[in-house]
């Protein structure tokens, strides 16, 4: 019997020739029922299809968005019977879009409002992308998670400039 | 939108819901037509502030997101930092918290029932139910030392041990708890007033909770068994024997009866727990100080009302880089709305109760008649009365 480590790198070599291995830009798995990997912005929908179908995900647990200085990455937790698989893709801050995978998994639908509310992150071909968790009347440009944003400095755009 | 339909807004403050919320119901007659959620009306930066405080500050500060599942939060909390940290804690550690994670499902879990028997207008039960909640609630005090936010694990172990001398009395208390829980199991089961209420009430059905990714006893009250403590163990959970409960029907008395059954589950593995408490250290040293090397890291608890799910990011240092955290109502909000859907204005008290979002009750809710331009406003203790009353008639 395979253990969970091959069983686990069994899935990712199969993710990689599907994806072509140029394709799959890192990948890990640090303990059992855990992998990390990285793909290509434009491989993610194909990806994504891939391990919905031919590995059997149905349940996305959520998604987590981070600037991480140079590139914004976004991370698609995904999971199911003894193992969770984080697939994260990565897109500079000059160009924030990701394309839409709530067409594939239902369930990211809300997730997706909250990147783009809070990151400032565009799912493109989300059917509708209001504002999920921020006020109405919340700055347009101002997206609270990203690094260059703190507490003073959006509480005088808030304000206006004045106090 | 036809000249019979309506749109109603419920909340942001809500009977149903401790965290304000806002649904915009769009009503023909009695039957809901559609909902549309929206959020955020508690969103207090927890994630941004996260990034400004050392590992121990957010040992408190995550274990205030919610007052329910505080244990889970800071469980999944700590169980990131350590592995990132790489580091082992004691067995002993492990059982206690398991120990503390199921008294908080209990806690939780009696809640509701009591809330749920409450918005049926069944307050005899609620009042029965919340009485002998109290049972857990010392047991939680005496183990812990509070009611609320119990501040049990840290990072690298537990904060306080269990006593070997007080653990006969710790299974007592678990024994009432045990037998009142089969009671009300009893109850729920054959008492009219309930089943009037809740058979065929808010129904999710197997293939729309499978594809909206919900969670928890939403989601195994369409008879699928998804449970991170079996799918993705954490602690000791793959050494003790438990039951995950599942009810097919997907509609209110199936998620009664999932919790009902949780609680006597959760008793079993409290019990488990007492007795095969290994001896050892509770906990291992990280100083307030303490840095955490560079890592990434995911982990799932099974919250009371599902899934938890946090990802921590360091990059060295004293402070996490990036701390995300999703609670599982957020995660059960897609289904709720299909469970909403089709259903009776005087349902959705009990159905928005039933997925066990947070608890609020100073509520006022506006109801618009767009035709007219006439608003008129009822209570949340009004909406829950006319509920009682349109089911009375």
């Amino acid at each position: 019997m395979l253990s969970l480590i091959d069983e686990h790198s069994r899935l990712l070599d199969g993710l990689s020739i599907h994806l072509g291995t140029e394709n799959v830009l890192d990948k890990k798995i640090p303990r059992e029922r855990r992998i990390f990997v990285t793909v290509k912005k434009e491989k993610l929908k194909e990806a994504m299809r891939y391990l919905k179908e031919k590995e059997n995900f149905i349940h996305i647990s959520t998604i987590t968005a981070l600037d991480g200085g140079e590139y914004l990455e976004v991370i698609y937790h995904l999971t199911k019977k003894d193992l969770n698989l984080n697939l994260k893709v990565r897109t500079p801050h000059d160009d924030p879009t990701v394309p839409s995978i709530s067409d594939i998994f239902n369930g990211a639908i809300l997730y997706e409002r909250e990147i783009h509310d809070l990151l400032g992150i565009k799912p493109e071909g989300h059917p509708n992308l209001k504002r999920l968790e921020l006020p109405e009347d919340w700055p347009e440009d101002v997206h609270p998670l990203l690094k260059r944003w703190d507490l003073e400095s959006i509480r005088k755009k808030i304000n206006g400039g004045g106090e | 939108m036809t000249e019979r339909e309506f749109l109603i807004p419920v909340g942001p403050q809500h009977p149903a819901l401790k965290e304000p919320e806002n649904f915009l119901f769009k009503v023909e007659g009695e039957y809901v037509v559609d909902v549309e959620p929206r959020l955020g009306y508690n969103h207090r930066g927890i994630e941004k502030a996260m990034e400004s405080r050392t590992y121990i500050q957010n040992l408190y500060l995550i274990e205030r997101i919610c007052g329910i599942c505080s244990n889970a939060h800071q469980t999944c909390y700590t169980l990131n930092v350590e592995e990132v940290l790489g580091m082992e804690i004691p067995e002993r550690a492990k059982y206690i918290r398991v120990f503390m994670a199921e008294l908080e499902r209990i806690h939780s879990h009696l809640l509701w029932l009591g809330v749920a028997a409450h918005e049926i207008g069944f307050d005899t039960l609620f009042f029965y139910i919340w009485r002998d909640r109290e049972v857990v609630m010392d047991l939680l005090e005496m183990v812990s030392g509070n009611r609320v936010n119990y501040a049990m694990p840290t990072i690298g172990g537990v904060r306080r041990d269990i006593p070997s001398d007080k653990i006969p009395q710790y299974k007592k208390m678990l024994k009432i708890l045990e037998e009142r829980t089969k009671y009300y199991k009893e109850v729920a089961a054959k008492e009219q007033t309930i089943l009037n209420r809740t058979v065929g009430v808010g129904v999710l059905k197997k293939a729309d909770a499978v594809r909206l990714s919900a969670t928890g006893p939403n989601l195994r009250s369409c008879g699928v068994a998804k449970d991170a403590r079996v799918d993705t163990p954490y602690l000791v959970y793959d050494q003790i024997p438990f039951n995950v409960i599942t009810y097919d029907g997907g509609d209110q008395l199936a998620q009664i009866l999932v919790r009902v059954d949780e609680v006597l589950e959760s008793v079993k593995i409290c019990e488990y727990c007492l007795d095969h408490l290994p001896d050892g250290p509770i906990r291992e040293k990280f100083s307030p100080l303490g840095r955490v090397p560079e890592g990434e890291a995911v982990n799932f608890v099974e919250a009371q009302r599902g899934e938890d799910i946090h990802y921590l990011q360091s990059r060295g240092g004293d402070k996490p880089y990036r701390y995300k955290i999703r609670a599982p109502t957020l995660a059960n909000i897609p289904s709720l709305i299909e469970r909403l859907k089709g259903g009776y204005i005087a349902d959705i008290p009990i159905v928005l109760a039933g997925i066990d979002p947070c608890f609020s009750c100073t509520d006022r809710m506006t109801f618009i008649d767009i035709e007219k331009e006439k608003t008129w406003e009822m209570t949340g203790d009004q909406l829950r009365r006319y509920g009682i009353e349109w089911y009375n008639r």
